[in-house]
């Protein structure tokens, strides 16, 4: 297939995808039994008029067409529509929480990915090995374990301290607010409070980085090209790093976007626990009113970024390995 | 930290260089300007938010949805506005409304028109006078804007007309006698009052009017002088605060989304006061060094709802409940299944009373009990027997059937999946009811899908949880007639489809009592007949559990009862009154523990890190020469 018919038909693709998100997150959101005006007012002193009147401002008072027809509107403008809640629009309230969002999974994505993939490529290159051994297992157990447990106990033990010993990281937030919210001191101050959250984040997800990597390496590792590599003389290391990791990276790259779309959802229970603010405890309050543009807002929002990666690794792959130029 | 930006208003970080250049200017232009301005008298800190000492609270977990007291719903926001916008009264220790901005205020022989006497000499914060002016204004766009009438247009429903003839008297004129009227701009949750020389502006754009430019121009205990969304708020004292200056010299409001991860932050010195923790976390709180706890008697019922035969307001029976529960008797054995003292020594860990009335004990004015020959005691053979002798015949399988139409008594249960004590209580509630030959079954959901059952009628029995503030007004409205939904389901806000023709004449009687005796006696009747309708069985009144780090002093008012629980406390009080001690540098406790803690981490991490590198440089090489 030529370049630019692929481009065009991937492209197609993504818009379809898109178009069928649109109608999937409104139905699925109008779908859900609520009453947002009761949960919203709830506990305060609300007469019946009010309650209407809130219902008309919030538009539920309009057909479900004409309501998706606003939604698909709003959508099409950029506007994502208006915060029930929070009562601004979607797209500056998620313009506001992306920053933290990326800040914190952008830094646990790129240390896993490293991490996750260093390791992986030693495992598999000595598998069966003590090193192999210990660090296979560390990592399915934390894979495993769940984020919100492992990150209330890193919590307690570098917040508060174990017995003696104080903890000596923030217990959340993103910045202190008694220190100066600018300059040097201010971004030290941040790192600090991404440490935990981060910390959390990549323990949880590098394991999906070894396994994958260790797979492919141990599928390499056969591979007659490798044995004429060595019959060439080369290192044992040169062997590795030049001609078996280039070939194993292939699935891990197809992770890596998938991943890398889904970065801006943000992790729900790590931004909760670390009272992190970012896009995905946004959603997580959303889901509790509902506030339905806020939902159908964000669910655009991930599905739009997951689809443009999914687009990018489809251009990628074409890119990386020859043979799906070929096709 | 003097210089610390303490205006940023647009908190995320994507903006902060835009933010930074933005603040440094807006510092150097306005900061020396703004800090002279603050007060008139120029007494209190305009020294920026770094000097002197800090509070450090944790915001209510809902957080802020918006600064625009006029729509603004959540906890974390009616916090805020208690602290930094002024109202007609406040509450005492006892409950009962207390002068602020009126010094005084009088009732004339018709009941209709109220005369405040505002206070005289006061200022916003910026400088201008606050008057009468402000507060006709405020009630007045409540009264007549529909945008800013959002959040309290209910509390001025029977307002007819609001007038400032002079700036110390305020004069309120309703359309019938109303005995709440002092209650009803109370910090918190009452009507805050806003500045008109800057509201005035607003009026077109109401509703999109965010409010987040800093520091707010407001009057009481406190100034905001920084705000970022999802983060904290940060305040500065006013110490010419008319009811007395906070001790404290700055307050910060951090949000915490996990209760766990606040009391994390108090237990390491990160935080100096929380409320609201649950009984779990109040017990390792009990026991933590440096921390002190206290527990003050509840403002709110944890009960269950039982679908008596849901109707609309003209009395055409709605949605799927049981019909057997509109059985008296059978409402009558449910209440006599359910152990409360139980409960409160399980699921409340003794943090609590067993509950009777509606009304809870935080506002000892309404309290009601009923009689010993009246009281619905735990006594499963009672409840037995009430049933064996209406009928209600068991099966094979212990399941009692419903006479009137054949069919097992098999319940829903519907909780709140994301409460733990929901969750904890009804999992009692299943083996007392089955131990009667009910068959009730969990049915978790979300609270909007919860609350939109209610409204629909689909449901048998449903866990419910209410506050109250000391005016009782709005908890006794929603068991009303007048709350029903329409035939065709719109409209309405009943909490359980209570419905009693003597109870809503009371409903209304007692609104216009205006002797607190005589009204106390007519609640007293309106929960009288509650607690025999047993539509809304009260289980218990949890305590309202509060922690401070043990360097903070002057939290709390009153004095024990009995339980050793305090009186109802109030954040605006708490924060105003709490005191630093003497010998505390600054809020944070253990700043020396987390300097010898990082320490200790590095050398840690060190020693780990070192060593198992070393480790597998050794096993490396190992396994090359082994090749």
């Amino acid at each position: 297939m030529s370049s630019p018919r692929y481009l065009v038909t991937k492209l197609a693709a993504a818009a379809v995808s898109f178009a069928v998100t649109l109608v999937i997150g409104f139905v699925l959101f109008n779908l859900m039994p609520a009453d947002p005006v009761r949960t919203m007012t709830r506990g305060r002193p609300t007469s019946e008029a009010e309650l209407g009147r809130l219902r008309v401002q919030l538009g539920l008072d309009k057909p479900l067409w004409e309501r998706f027809l606003d939604f698909v509107n709003d959508t099409l403008h950029g506007r994502l529509g208006y915060s029930w809640q929070y009562q601004q629009s979607v797209a500056s309230l998620t313009m506001h929480r992306l920053g933290p969002t990326l800040l914190l999974m952008g830094t646990a994505f790129a240390i896993s990915v490293a991490l996750g993939l260093w390791l992986g490529v030693r495992s598999g290159w000595r598998a069966g090995s003590l090193f192999d051994r210990i660090t296979s297992a560390t990592a399915l157990t934390l894979w495993s374990v769940p984020t919100f447990w492992l990150g209330m106990i890193l919590l307690i033990v570098f917040s508060v301290g174990i017995g003696p010993i104080h903890g000596f990281l923030p217990a959340g937030g993103m910045s202190d607010p008694t220190l100066p919210q600018t300059g040097i001191e201010h971004y030290a101050d941040v790192a600090k409070h991404l440490v935990l959250p981060a910390l959390t984040m990549v323990l949880v997800v590098y394991a999906q980085y070894v396994t994958i990597m260790r797979a492919s390496i141990i599928e390499e590792i056969g591979s007659p090209y490798l044995l004429t590599a060595r019959a060439k003389g080369l290192t044992d290391a040169v062997v590795r790093r030049r001609h078996a990791v280039p070939n194993a990276l292939l699935p891990s790259v197809t992770m890596i976007f998938l991943h890398l779309g889904g970065l801006i959802s943000g992790a729900v229970a790590v931004e909760a626990i670390f009272s992190w603010p970012g896009l995905g405890e946004l959603t997580y309050e959303a889901l509790k009113i509902p506030d339905l543009p806020l939902l159908q807002g964000t669910f655009i929002v991930f599905s739009a970024s997951v689809i443009i990666m999914n687009l990018l690794a489809d251009l990628a792959y074409r890119a990386l390995d020859p043979r799906v130029r070929a096709s | 930290m003097v210089t610390s930006s303490s205006r940023q208003s647009r908190p995320r970080r994507l903006q902060n260089a835009l933010a930074a250049a933005g603040v440094s200017a807006a510092l150097v232009a306005a900061g020396p300007g703004l800090a002279g301005r603050a007060f008139a008298d120029g007494s209190t800190a305009g020294s920026g938010s770094g000097a002197g000492k800090t509070l450090r609270v944790a915001m209510d977990g809902s957080g802020v949805d918006t600064l625009n007291p006029f729509t603004a719903y959540f906890n974390g926001a009616l916090d805020l506005f208690g602290g930094i916008y002024p109202t007609l009264t406040t509450i005492d220790d006892a409950g009962k409304s207390a002068p602020y901005l009126a010094k005084s205020w009088k009732l004339s022989d018709d009941h209709l028109t109220w005369t405040f006497q505002i206070a005289d000499g006061l200022k916003w914060s910026d400088g201008q006078p606050l008057t009468a002016e402000d507060a006709a204004w405020t009630l007045n766009l409540i009264m007549t804007d529909d945008v800013a009438g959002t959040a309290n247009g209910t509390l001025v429903a029977n307002f007819e007309s609001v007038t400032a003839p002079d700036a110390t008297t305020l004069v309120v004129k309703t359309k019938q006698p109303q005995s709440n009227l002092d209650y009803i701009s109370i910090p918190v949750s009452g009507i805050p009052i806003v500045p008109k020389h800057v509201w005035e502006a607003h009026t077109k754009d109401l509703k999109d009017f965010k409010n987040e430019s800093t520091p707010v121009v407001g009057y009481g205990p406190w100034v905001l002088t920084e705000f970022k969304t999802g983060e904290y708020a940060k305040l500065d004292a006013n110490k010419t605060f008319l009811l007395g200056a906070p001790k404290y010299d700055h307050l910060i409001e951090q949000i915490y989304k996990e209760t766990d991860a606040a009391v994390a932050a108090l237990k390491a010195g990160q935080l100096d006061y929380i409320e609201g923790v649950n009984a779990t976390q109040f017990k390792t709180l009990q026991g933590a060094s440096g921390v002190q706890t206290a527990q003050a008697v509840g403002n709110g019922w944890f009960g269950l709802e039982l679908n008596a035969g849901a109707k609309t307001r003209t009395g055409k029976p709605i949605g799927t409940g049981n019909p057997a529960l509109a059985d008296p008797v059978l409402r009558k054995a449910i209440a006599l299944a359910v152990d409360k003292k139980t409960l409160v020594a399980k699921v409340l860990d003794g943090q609590g009373q067993v509950a009777e009335g509606y009304l809870p004990p935080a506002w000892p004015q309404w309290s009601w009990k009923p009689a010993d020959d009246q009281l619905s005691k735990f006594d499963p053979a009672a409840a037995n027997k009430l049933l064996d002798d209406a009928g209600y015949k068991a099966g094979s399988d212990g399941v009692r059937v419903d006479p009137k139409t054949s069919k097992p008594l098999n319940l829903r249960l519907g909780i709140h999946s994301d409460d733990t004590q929901d969750a904890a209580v009804s999992n009692y509630l299943v083996s007392w009811f089955k131990a009667i030959g009910i068959n009730a079954t969990i049915q978790p959901m979300s609270m909007s899908a919860l609350n939109s059952d209610l409204g629909k009628g689909n449901w048998d029995m449903l866990m419910d949880a209410w506050t109250t503030g000391p005016d009782p007004t709005y908890l006794l409205g929603i068991q009303s007639c007048g709350t029903l939904p329409n035939d065709d389901g719109s409209g309405g806000n009943t909490d359980s489809f209570f419905c009693d023709a003597d109870y809503d004449k009371l409903f209304a009687q007692q609104s216009t009592i205006f002797d607190p005796a005589e009204r106390a006696k007519v609640v007293g009747q309106m929960q009288e007949i509650l607690y025999q309708g047993n539509s809304n069985i009260m289980f218990y009144n949890s305590t309202h559990k509060i922690a401070a780090n043990a360097k903070v002093s002057g939290l709390l008012t009153g004095t024990k009862d009995a339980n050793g629980f305090y009186p109802a406390q109030s954040s605006f009080w708490s924060y105003l009154k709490a005191a630093p001690a003497a010998e505390a540098a600054g809020s944070s406790g253990k700043d020396g523990g987390s300097g010898a803690g990082l320490w200790i981490g590095v050398i840690v991490a060190v020693v780990v890190v070192g060593g198992g590198g070393v480790l597998v440089l050794r096993r490396r090489s190992g396994a090359d020469d082994r090749e």
